[in-house]
């Protein structure tokens, strides 16, 4: 490492201008982030004209900031609203919010906060000593490989979705099934587009995964609405008792470590992103607790199994941007577009010909985790008064952001369109006890997973005793096998699955 | 409201109100432009570019929005039905046009647009990591029958190319998808793949030295890559060529096109978006006018479509 360089750019990063750009980004990430229906993406893509007039390393930080912001800060509508502000945090409304209901929501928040902070500072050390020789291994991840993660990450999902297993089944089909709609890779002809052109690159995600997630939960809590008066937020009492613990900080540090271990890795891989990252953790901490039965009902271990690890995605998916120049993620791949405005090639050639920069970067980035833990800890009432406002008026204020939102990826009327209609699917299936995860993630990973399949079929030719030359994709493909025998067998056994996550 | 303000008023409206003025007026309102691709890719980091430099030009800001889908047919099919006046055009390459069409139905055709001005040209080329034991196409070709090889495509158009010149050369070749560059540079990076079609994303790899370009597939070499020839010059008879052109829809008045003709001639003489074009994105950086485009675009889409029809 380049000391000179360090110390220049450690000099730079702490400026009152760099304070006040990447503490802007850290703020107004948080602000989206607690905002259902106003994702990470659109906000990065909104903020990136913004950065036309900042000096590179503030541009970059600022986005990098706003980036952890919003993941930050989606833990907060997930825990007080059972809506979660990002795709991302939606495993951690499955413990957040029953915890805050049972009257501990300002701990729930805290160990939401302390787990989302420390998975991003890990996370972002990690990034810092291994982006570059990571360009190496990544390569050793090929089409075979990633084949066999993605598949394993679909059967694992799937194991923690509730009810029976059939619905499960039915769910993850869907998803798969609907993923495949779009121009086809080789050829380019459509499929399953009926002649529109806006479904040529397949259902737009953000739709399907605003209408599924936020739009539809809106439906969900007006209907509420009507019988329950009380409302579907929780309210923050200035009880004394509610405030994070010592033991109890603790008893979650396993937790976080395991979880930044699996963000980091889900977000080293190109094409992986936050949601499967957050629910991988979340069901690796399920299984290995002692009490799986808790979870679902307000363990704290659960929001910081989820919290730290999307949290730890972020930094992790700049591992192969700074390494390779291969975004890992949507938001990674819009940074690459940011630094090119500012004249940078992102890649293994900036740290020759730009260390300074990429030093300040990594600075800016520690930065941008102290400001976000500050921000959190103190703002948290602030960031919180949002819930008090009763349900009648947060409800259309949602629908509002969740259709705007939609409105800003510039898909038009369709865009509406096809989010209504996702937003009444993921109803119906919340009302029949369908898993909308399983759906989604299916949903998620089949495109990629389709590309990887077909590109290991055609480069083996067909055959299969290429596998024993990748013992890394026999690995995964193994633990496939096994997850969905464990399941199959578990689920016939006690007519339950593996784990019981409920989905309200 | 006294009376000198009202004179002051009615004399503006007079003014806005005289024809030969208007070129000088326009534009008066905010401008925008449509790129048909996500935000990040080379079309999109050049067009906000572009887009900063014509704002300096018009005088009005020039916003960029992005509407990607089909390689710019879901944009395509959008510019088709806004009003033409100019206020709402397109920045991107023409394989929409020239190439899509013939195997996807779209809604939309050559005529429905006005191609205005190309201020870029697209870098078509054949890549290979540099620890393969084969770097020049004819390397490839010879490598390839020997023994048994495998390439990358992004488009349809590529796929046809390369393995018409397979079944000429006898190469045993698998073809795999990639979904574009971001996916082509770790196979071609990994040896997963032999070779493969790059649209550009190899300016990122050949200045460290871990890709090789072996050939262009656009008709002219590349000033970046000089010695490097193009299949034309290799014998044979295929090219893909692209340009990343101002468009509009057919019908916008005559004065406007010549101020945005204008403004794209100012932008590829800027230093700004020569830098990123040319220093970033290794795209040459040129000024063809609207006569010059028109043709090209329908040369282009008549070749296009003989080759895709010999397949």
């Amino acid at each position: 490492m380049d000391f000179s360089a360090v110390g220049a750019a450690a000099s730079e990063a702490f400026t009152l201008a760099s304070f006040i750009g990447i503490g802007g980004g850290v703020l107004l990430g948080y602000i989206v982030g607690v905002i259902p229906g106003l994702s990470r993406s659109v906000a990065i893509s909104i903020a990136i004209p913004l950065t036309f007039y900042m000096s590179p390393f503030i541009a970059i930080s600022f986005l990098i900031g706003l980036s952890k912001g919003t993941a930050a800060g989606s833990a907060v509508s997930a825990i007080l609203l059972n809506a979660p502000g990002e795709a991302s945090s939606a495993a951690t409304a499955l413990d957040g919010y029953p915890m805050a209901k049972k009257g501990k929501p300002k701990t729930a928040l805290q160990v939401g906060l302390l787990a989302s902070v420390i998975g991003d500072i890990l996370a972002t050390i990690i990034l810092i000593f291994v982006a570059i020789p990571f360009a190496r291994v990544a390569l050793l991840f090929g089409p075979y490989e990633m084949a066999a993660i993605l598949a394993f990450a679909l059967v694992f999902i799937a194991g923690l979705s509730g009810g029976s297993i059939f619905k499960g089944l039915a769910a993850g089909g869907l998803g798969i099934f609907l993923g495949t709609v779009g121009l086809d890779n080789q050829t380019g002809l459509p499929r399953l587009t009926f002649g529109y052109t806006e479904l040529m690159d397949g259902m737009p995600l953000i739709a399907v995964a605003i209408g599924t997630l936020a739009l539809s939960e809106m439906f969900v809590q007006s209907e509420k609405l009507r019988y329950d008066r009380a409302g579907m937020s929780v309210e923050l009492k200035n009880d004394r008792s509610d405030h994070i613990t010592w033991p109890l900080f603790r008893s979650i540090i396993p937790t976080v470590l395991r979880g930044t271990g699996v963000g980091t890795f889900v977000g080293a891989l190109p094409g992986l992103g936050p949601s499967v990252g957050s629910f991988m953790s979340y069901g690796m901490t399920v299984k290995a607790s002692k009490d799986p039965e808790s979870f679902g009902k307000g363990n704290p271990k659960g929001i910081a199994a989820s919290e730290s690890a999307d949290n730890a995605v972020i930094p992790a998916a700049l591992i192969p941007l700074f390494g390779l120049g291969i975004p890992g993620n949507v938001s990674a791949a819009l940074l690459i577009g940011a630094f090119a405005i500012h004249g940078i090639t992102v890649g293994p050639l900036l740290l020759r010909d730009n260390p300074e920069l990429l030093y300040s970067i990594f600075a800016g980035m520690i930065l941008a985790s102290l400001i976000m833990l500050a921000l959190g800890w103190f703002g948290l009432m602030i960031f919180a008064q949002i819930t008090k406002v009763p349900p009648h008026v947060v409800i259309p204020i949602v629908i509002f952001f969740c259709l705007a939102g939609m409105m800003l990826q510039g898909y038009g009327t369709f865009g509406l369109v096809i989010l209504i209609a996702f937003a009444a699917l993921g109803y119906l299936m919340k009302k029949y006890d369908y898993s909308f995860v399983t759906f989604l993630v299916a949903f998620i990973i089949t495109p990629m997973l389709e590309l990887n399949l077909r590109q290991s079929i055609i480069l083996s030719r067909g055959n299969w005793e290429i596998l024993l030359n990748r013992p890394i994709a026999l690995f995964f493909i193994v633990c496939t096998l096994v997850a969905l025998v464990a399941l199959a067998v578990r689920t016939f056994k006690t007519g339950k699955p593996v784990a019981n996550a409920p989905a309200d | 409201m006294n009376r000198r303000t009202l004179i002051a008023t009615a004399a503006a409206i007079g003014a806005t109100m005289a024809a030969p003025a208007f070129a000088q007026d326009w534009p008066t309102r905010p401008l925008t432009m449509v790129i048909g691709f996500a935000p990040g890719g080379s079309t999109d980091i050049q067009g906000r570019v572009l887009a900063n430099v014509m704002e300096e030009f018009l005088g009005q800001p020039v916003n960029v929005v992005n509407q990607p889908g089909g390689g710019s047919a879901v944009a395509f099919t959008r510019l088709k039905n806004t009003a033409a006046d100019g206020y709402t055009f397109l920045f991107g390459g023409t394989t929409a046009l020239t190439f899509t069409p013939i195997i996807t139905p779209v809604e939309y055709e050559i005529d429905d647009f006005e191609y205005l001005a190309a201020v870029a040209l697209g870098q078509n080329a054949i890549v290979t990591s540099a620890e393969q034991p084969f770097e020049t196409f004819d390397e490839i070709i010879a490598h390839g029958k020997e023994n048994q090889m495998t390439y990358a495509q992004q488009t349809p158009l590529d796929e046809a190319i390369i393995r018409a010149i397979a079944e000429e050369e006898g190469l045993d070749l698998a073809i795999v998808p990639t979904g574009g560059g971001g996916g082509m540079a770790p196979l071609v990076l990994g040896r997963e793949v032999d070779f493969a079609y790059s649209g550009g994303t190899h300016a990122q790899y050949t200045p460290t030295g871990e890709m090789v370009v072996a050939a262009f597939m656009s008709a002219e070499r590349s000033p970046f890559y000089p010695d490097t020839p193009t299949l034309m010059e290799l014998g044979y008879d295929y090219s893909i060529e692209d340009y990343r052109t101002v468009i509009v829809p057919q019908g916008v008045p005559d004065e406007v096109k010549a101020r945005l003709m204008e403004a794209a001639e100012y932008a590829s003489e800027s230093q700004a978006f020569k830098d990123i074009t040319e220093g970033n994105t290794f795209f040459p950086v040129v000024y063809i006018g609207q006569e010059e485009m028109e043709a090209s675009v329908r040369r282009i889409r008549a070749a296009t479509e003989e080759v895709m029809g010999s397949n």
